[in-house]
C-alpha cells in the first residue's frame, strides 16, 4: 500500500513542479514524461537540467529543453559540458566544476541539418574532365 | 522576342536542354523544402545566456505538432500545408524499418531495438517484409553481390519510403572502399535520406538518426508542392 | 658472353613466303581450298574431320570445336612452336606433339584429353609458372591473362618448385620501349608473339630475343623506343602481363569495365573498336575484329588518344561578352544570341564548314537547316578537286577496291600518300600482301620507310603525265597484271592542281582497265581519305573545300567541328559572326563568337562512312560532359529557335532523312559500291588546270607527324608524350 502512496506522492510533486494540472499536461505532451527533481543548472541555450536520485540510474538526470525550441528539441542542443554530466560520465555538473576554457575550444553549435545554415558537402576530387579555358580577349 | 522564345522553349522539346528538370521526383524530396520552411530561429539563433539564475526572456514556441509558419493569404495553400502536416504526423508516428543488416552494424541496430534504447517508444518496429516497411536501415557493407537483391528489396517498399545508411561502409564504402567486391556507398544504388557516421555507429547514434529522419518527415510538403504545381 | 640470337631475322619476305606456315588459317584455307587437292581425314578424340592438307592439328581440332590451349600460337602470326602448351597425344607417336606446328596427316588419331596430353600440359604449365612471378594481384593483365586462365584449367594444383635455398625466381630487368607500352619483363614467358608481330605485321624489326635458356630475354637489343604506329597491338597479343598499356596502368580490372562496340574516327578507315568505360569516363580503347577493315589490330592514335576526350572539352555553351571574351552561359542564351544575329541576314550570307569528326546525322541536319535559311554554302574542310566530275560521282572519292581488296591486288601504286601514317592498318594490309602474295608496290612521292620494299618512281608530277601517257617504265609493270590498284592520297588532291592529278590518275586507271582486260568488278582507281567525315559529307552533297566561303565572305559562319584553320579570322570580314559547335576547344572555338558544346565520337550515336564507302555507326559509351549534347540535337533545337523547325524529333527520323538523301548511309556495315569510272574518265578530260611542278609530298612524313592530327589527339597528353619520345629518339 505504501508503494502506491509513494507513487501518488511523486505524481503530486511532479504536478506541483510543473505548475499545476495544465502545466504538467503540456510538459507531458511535449516530453512524454512527467518527473520531478532538483534543478541543477541551466545552460546558455536555456535548457534546464534536473536530477532526482529517487529514479534509477539512467533516468535520474534529465533535461528540460528550452522553451525557444518548442517541439523541435534535439539531443545536439545540449552543450558538451552538460552532456558529460547528463550521460553519467562524471557526477560533477558544470555549475560546480566549470570546464576549463581553452583557447582552441569553439562554441557549441547544435546540428543544423535541415536549416539554411546546414553543412553541404562538396567534392574535393579533381574533375574527370577538364574544360577548355577560352583565351582572354 | 526573348520572352516569347523562352515560353516556346518551355513548351517545346527544347526543354530537354534545361539542366534541371522542372519536375521533382520523390527521391529529391528533402533539403529544398525545409530550407524554405524552417524558421530561422528554430535552433540556430537562440538567446545566449551564461548564468543559470538569470531571468528568462525567451519567447515560447508553441507546442504544436504542425510546422510553424506565417499565415498565408492563400487559404487553399494553407489547407494543403495542414494536410501535409497531418500526413506527416501519421508517417512519423509509426516509422517501421526494414532491417537490412549486412555486417557488424546490424549488431548495433539490434541494440537499438533492445530495452535500453527501446526503439518501440518512437513507434519504430522492425518488419520482416519490405512491403510493410517505411524505412530501410542499411546496416553494414554492401557488396556487389548483394546489390541486386538490395535494390530489389528497395523497389518492393511502398511509397513513401526512406533509407537510413548506417555506418561507414554503407555511407561510402568505408574500410572496404578499395575492395573489388564492395559498392562504394549504398547511395550509388538507392537515394539515401540519413547518413549515420561511425564504424559501427553506436545504437544511440542510430537512435539519433531515426529522430533526424522523423524531423525530416515532419518537414515534407509534397501535397503543397503538388498543389502549387497545378 | 651472351650469345646474340635473333630467332626471327625475317629480313625479307623470302623466308616468310611459305604460306602453309605463315598465313592465317583463313587465307591458308582459301588458298588450298581452291585447289583440287583431296582433303585429309583425321580423328580428333575419335570425331572424324576432313581438312585441306597443310592445315595444322590445332586448326583441325578447332574445326570440331576442341580448343587447344596455346600461348605462342596466334592466327595472324607465323608459327613458332616454342611454348609447348599445345601438346596433344597422337596415336603411334612416341612423344606428345606440338599441335600448332604439326601438319595433319591422313588417318591421324589425335587425343586432346588423354592422360598423356593432360600430363604434358600440366608439366609445361609447371615449367612456365616456375619462373613466373606471383604478382597477379598487382598485374594489369589480371582477368584477361591467358596464363592465369589456362593455369586454372590445365595447370596442376601444386608445384615442385620449392626453392629450398631461396635462390629466387628468374628476374629480368624492365625495358623502356616508349610511352605507350609498359614492360614487366619478369612476367614474360618467351612466347615471342610480340617479336613476330613487330617483324611481320608492323614491319619494324626492333624487337627480338637475346640469350638462351633461362637467360633468354625479349627486348629491343639496345634500350630504344619501339617506334611503330601499331605498337599498341603487342599489348593485346601478349598472353601474360609482360607488355601492358602504360596509360591504362592500374586504372581498372577488365571485368569492371563497361564495353561499348563502336567505330573509330581518328582516321578514315573506320576501324572497329571497343570503348571500355568505367564510372562515366573512357578508360581504354581496344580493337574489335573486322576482317575487312582492321582485322584485329588498331593504330596507336586510335588506341591511345582517348585521354584527349577528357581534356580541353567544351562543357557549356559560351557567348562573347562585351570585352570579347567567351563566357559560359545557358543554352537559351546561346541560341538567342545566334537568333539575334541571324535576323536580317539573308540566306546567301550564311555559310557552314564541317570538320573531320562530324557525323552524318549532324551533317544532314545542318544542311537542312541552312538550306531552309536559303544558303547553299556548305563545305568540308578537306579539299577535293571539284572540276570535271568532282564529287558528283562517288567512285571519284572512294577507296573503291576496298581495304581487303589489297590482298587480291598484284600491283599497288601509291600516289602522294604515306599510308603508314595516314592509314596505318591499310599499310599493314599492303605489307601483309607484299609478304605473302608477292605484291609489287610503286610509290610516287618522297622516299619513305613504308615497312615494305617498293619501286620509287620519283616525286615529280612529270611521272604522272608519263604514266597517263603510258610511256613510263612502270606502265609495263602495270600492264603485266589484271589486279592493279592506284591509291591516290587525299593530301595531294588539296593542291591547286589536284584536279589535274586526279584526272591523270583517272586516265591511267581507265587505260589500265581497258588494256589489261580485268573484269568489270575490279576497280583500279582509289582515293585514300584522311578524315572520318569526308565521305559522308560528300555523299550528302557538301562542297569539298572552303573556297566557297573565301569567295563569298559570309556574315554568319557555322563551324561544325572545323578545327584545321582552313578559314581564319583574316579570311572573314570583321563583322562576321562565327558559331562553333564541337567537342574540343581548339582553333575553331578560339575564333568563335558563340560556342555550342557537342559530343565526341564516344558520346553519341553517329553514322560515319569510311574511305571505302562503308557506313558504320558509333555508339554511346559515356554521356557528353556537362551541358554538351549530341550534335544533331543541338542543330535541331537551334532550328526551332530560328523559326525553321526541322521535321524530325528523334534519331530514327533523322536516319530516315539520311536514307532519303543517300540510302547507303543507313545500310550499316555494307560497302556501297560505285562504278562510273568510264564516265568519270571522260569528264576528267575537261579538266582545265595543268599539273604544277611541285613535288608530290604528303604532310605526314615521320612518326612524329602521326600522333597529333585532330582536335582530340591534339588534346591528348599521351600523344604529346609520344611526340616527345620520338623527338628524343630522333635526336639520338
Amino acid at each position: 500500500m505504501s508503494v502506491y502512496l509513494e507513487k501518488l506522492r511523486h505524481f503530486r510533486l511532479a504536478i506541483k513542479q510543473h505548475g499545476g494540472i495544465i502545466g504538467a499536461y503540456l510538459n507531458f505532451y511535449r516530453t512524454d514524461e512527467l518527473k520531478w527533481g532538483d534543478l541543477i543548472g541551466e545552460d546558455k541555450f536555456g535548457n534546464k537540467y534536473f536530477q532526482n536520485r529517487h529514479y534509477f540510474i539512467g533516468r535520474s538526470r534529465w533535461v528540460q529543453y528550452s522553451d525557444a525550441v518548442g517541439m523541435d528539441y534535439d539531443g545536439s542542443q545540449i552543450p558538451p559540458e552538460w552532456h558529460r554530466w547528463l550521460h553519467y560520465i562524471g557526477d560533477e555538473p558544470p555549475t560546480t566544476a566549470p570546464p576549463v576554457k581553452r583557447s582552441w575550444m569553439v562554441d557549441h553549435k547544435p546540428n543544423l541539418t535541415g536549416t539554411p545554415e546546414q553543412y553541404v558537402p562538396y567534392s574535393t576530387v579533381k574533375p574527370k574532365i577538364t574544360a577548355w579555358e577560352p583565351p582572354k580577349a | 522576342m526573348l520572352k516569347a522564345g523562352l515560353s516556346l522553349l518551355r513548351s517545346s522539346q527544347v526543354a530537354c536542354f534545361r539542366q534541371f528538370p522542372l519536375s521533382r521526383t520523390a527521391t529529391s524530396r528533402g533539403l529544398h523544402d525545409f530550407q524554405q520552411v524552417a524558421p530561422k530561429d528554430c535552433v540556430s539563433v537562440v538567446p545566449y545566456r551564461e548564468a543559470s539564475n538569470e531571468t528568462t526572456t525567451t519567447t515560447r514556441k508553441p507546442y504544436s505538432p504542425f510546422r510553424v509558419e506565417d499565415p498565408r493569404n492563400n487559404m487553399v495553400d494553407y489547407v494543403f500545408a495542414r494536410i501535409d502536416d497531418l500526413v506527416n504526423w501519421g508517417h512519423k508516428s509509426s516509422m517501421w524499418p526494414l532491417t537490412f543488416g549486412l555486417a557488424c552494424c546490424a549488431i548495433e541496430m539490434m541494440h537499438f531495438a533492445a530495452p535500453r534504447y527501446d526503439m518501440d517508444r518512437f513507434g519504430v518496429v522492425f518488419r520482416g517484409s519490405p512491403r510493410q516497411a517505411d524505412v530501410m536501415i542499411v546496416a553494414g557493407t554492401l557488396t556487389n553481390k548483394m546489390t541486386p537483391a538490395f535494390r530489389k528489396v528497395y523497389d518492393q517498399m511502398p511509397d513513401p519510403r526512406w533509407v537510413i545508411s548506417m555506418g561507414s561502409c554503407a555511407n561510402g564504402g568505408g574500410y572496404y572502399y578499395h575492395s573489388y567486391s564492395v559498392v562504394r556507398g549504398c547511395n550509388r544504388v538507392v537515394p539515401v535520406d540519413i547518413y549515420v557516421p561511425g564504424c559501427p555507429p553506436t545504437a544511440e547514434a542510430l537512435l539519433y538518426s531515426v529522430l533526424q529522419l522523423l524531423r525530416k518527415v515532419k518537414q515534407d510538403k509534397s501535397n503543397q508542392i503538388w498543389y502549387r504545381k497545378l | 658472353m651472351a650469345t646474340l640470337l635473333k630467332i626471327w631475322p625475317l629480313m625479307g619476305r623470302r623466308i616468310l613466303g611459305n604460306p602453309a606456315a605463315c598465313l592465317a588459317c583463313k587465307s591458308a584455307r582459301t588458298a588450298s581450298g581452291s585447289s583440287d587437292q583431296p582433303e585429309v581425314e583425321l580423328f580428333v578424340n575419335d570425331i572424324p574431320v576432313s581438312v585441306p592438307p597443310g592445315t595444322t592439328v590445332l586448326q583441325a581440332c578447332a574445326e570440331v570445336g576442341v580448343q587447344i590451349p596455346r600461348f605462342c600460337y596466334h592466327d595472324r602470326l607465323s608459327i613458332a612452336g616454342n611454348c609447348r602448351m599445345c601438346l596433344v597425344e597422337v596415336e603411334k607417336s612416341a612423344k606428345p606433339v606440338a599441335s600448332c606446328a604439326m601438319p595433319v596427316m591422313k588417318g591421324m588419331r589425335v587425343k586432346t584429353d588423354s592422360e598423356i596430353a593432360r600430363k604434358a600440359r600440366e608439366g609445361v604449365m609447371e615449367f612456365l609458372l616456375m619462373n613466373h612471378p606471383l604478382d597477379c594481384p598487382i598485374c594489369d593483365q589480371g582477368g584477361e591473362c591467358d596464363l592465369q586462365d589456362q593455369s586454372m584449367v590445365f595447370g596442376s594444383d601444386r608445384s615442385r618448385f620449392v626453392d629450398m635455398d631461396h635462390e629466387g625466381k628468374r628476374a629480368v630487368e624492365d625495358k623502356d620501349i616508349g610511352p605507350l607500352v609498359k614492360t614487366i619483363m619478369t612476367r614474360c614467358i618467351q612466347c615471342t608473339r610480340c617479336v613476330r608481330f613487330a617483324n611481320e605485321i608492323a614491319g619494324v624489326e626492333e624487337i627480338g630475343t637475346t640469350g638462351r635458356g633461362s637467360d633468354m630475354q625479349i627486348g629491343t637489343y639496345v634500350e630504344k623506343l619501339f617506334g611503330s604506329e601499331l605498337s599498341g597491338n603487342i599489348i593485346d597479343i601478349c598472353p601474360v602481363g609482360a607488355l601492358t598499356s602504360k596509360p591504362y596502368a592500374f586504372t581498372a580490372r577488365p571485368w569492371e569495365n563497361r564495353k561499348t562496340e563502336s567505330i573509330d574516327v581518328m582516321d578514315a578507315l573506320g576501324s572497329n573498336i571497343i570503348v571500355a568505360t568505367r564510372e562515366g569516363s573512357v578508360i581504354r580503347i581496344l580493337p574489335r575484329l573486322h576482317e575487312d577493315i582492321n582485322e584485329e589490330w588498331l593504330s596507336d592514335r586510335s588506341r591511345f588518344a582517348y585521354d584527349g576526350l577528357k581534356r580541353q572539352r567544351l562543357v557549356s555553351p559560351m557567348v562573347k561578352d562585351a570585352s570579347g571574351t567567351l563566357v559560359s552561359c545557358e543554352w537559351e542564351d546561346a541560341f538567342f544570341t545566334i537568333l539575334d544575329r541571324l535576323t536580317g541576314v539573308t540566306g546567301s550570307e550564311i555559310a557552314a564548314i564541317a570538320g573531320g569528326h562530324a557525323d552524318a546525322e549532324s551533317l544532314i541536319v545542318l544542311k537542312d537547316l541552312l538550306n531552309r535559311l536559303g544558303s547553299e554554302a556548305l563545305c568540308t574542310e578537306e579539299i577535293f578537286p571539284m572540276d570535271a566530275a568532282g564529287t558528283d560521282l562517288r567512285s571519284n572519292y572512294l577507296l573503291n577496291t576496298q581495304i581487303s581488296g589489297i590482298e587480291e591486288a598484284e600491283v599497288v601504286l601509291l600516289v602522294g600518300t604515306n599510308p603508314r601514317y595516314e592509314a596505318p592498318l591499310l599499310n599493314a594490309r599492303i605489307r601483309k600482301s607484299w609478304l605473302h602474295n608477292d605484291l609489287t608496290v610503286g610509290v610516287i612521292g618522297p622516299q619513305l620507310d613504308l615497312t615494305y620494299e617498293y619501286d620509287h618512281l620519283g616525286d615529280s608530277t612529270k611521272v604522272l603525265q608519263e604514266l597517263a601517257a603510258g610511256t613510263h617504265p612502270f606502265n609495263k609493270v602495270l600492264s603485266s597484271t589484271k589486279r592493279a590498284m592506284i591509291i591516290v592520297g587525299s593530301a595531294v588532291l588539296q593542291r591547286a592542281d589536284g584536279g589535274a592529278i586526279h584526272a591523270a590518275m583517272s586516265t591511267l586507271a581507265q587505260n589500265h582497265r581497258v588494256k589489261s582486260g580485268c573484269d568489270e568488278s575490279w576497280r583500279v582507281l582509289n582515293v585514300l581519305q584522311r578524315v572520318a567525315s569526308q565521305v559522308a559529307a560528300l555523299d550528302l552533297g557538301y562542297k569539298a573545300g572552303v573556297q566557297v566561303v573565301r569567295d563569298n565572305p559570309p556574315k554568319v559562319l557555322y563551324l561544325l567541328g572545323a578545327d584545321e584553320q582552313t578559314v581564319t579570322k583574316a579570311d572573314l570580314p570583321s563583322d562576321c559572326f562565327v558559331v562553333y559547335q564541337g567537342c574540343h576547344g581548339d582553333a575553331g572555338a578560339s575564333m568563335a563568337d558563340v560556342v555550342l558544346p557537342g559530343a565526341a565520337y564516344t558520346e553519341k550515336v553517329g553514322t560515319y562512312v569510311n574511305t571505302e564507302g562503308r557506313a558504320q555507326q558509333t555508339q554511346v559509351a559515356v554521356t557528353p560532359p556537362g551541358m554538351a549534347r549530341e550534335d544533331w540535337k543541338i542543330i535541331r533545337a537551334l532550328s526551332e529557335i530560328v523559326g525553321q523547325t526541322l521535321p524530325y524529333d528523334n534519331l530514327n527520323e533523322v536516319r530516315r532523312r539520311l536514307a532519303q538523301m543517300s540510302p547507303n548511309l543507313t545500310r550499316y556495315g555494307d560497302v556501297e559500291e560505285a562504278n562510273y569510272f568510264k564516265q568519270a574518265e571522260e569528264l576528267a578530260k575537261s579538266v582545265k588546270s595543268s599539273l604544277a611542278s611541285d613535288a608530290l609530298t604528303p604532310p605526314q612524313l615521320s612518326l612524329k607527324d602521326f600522333y597529333m592530327v585532330d582536335s582530340i589527339s591534339r588534346a591528348s597528353q599521351t600523344m604529346a608524350h609520344c611526340v616527345a619520345a620520338v623527338t628524343k629518339a630522333e635526336a639520338k
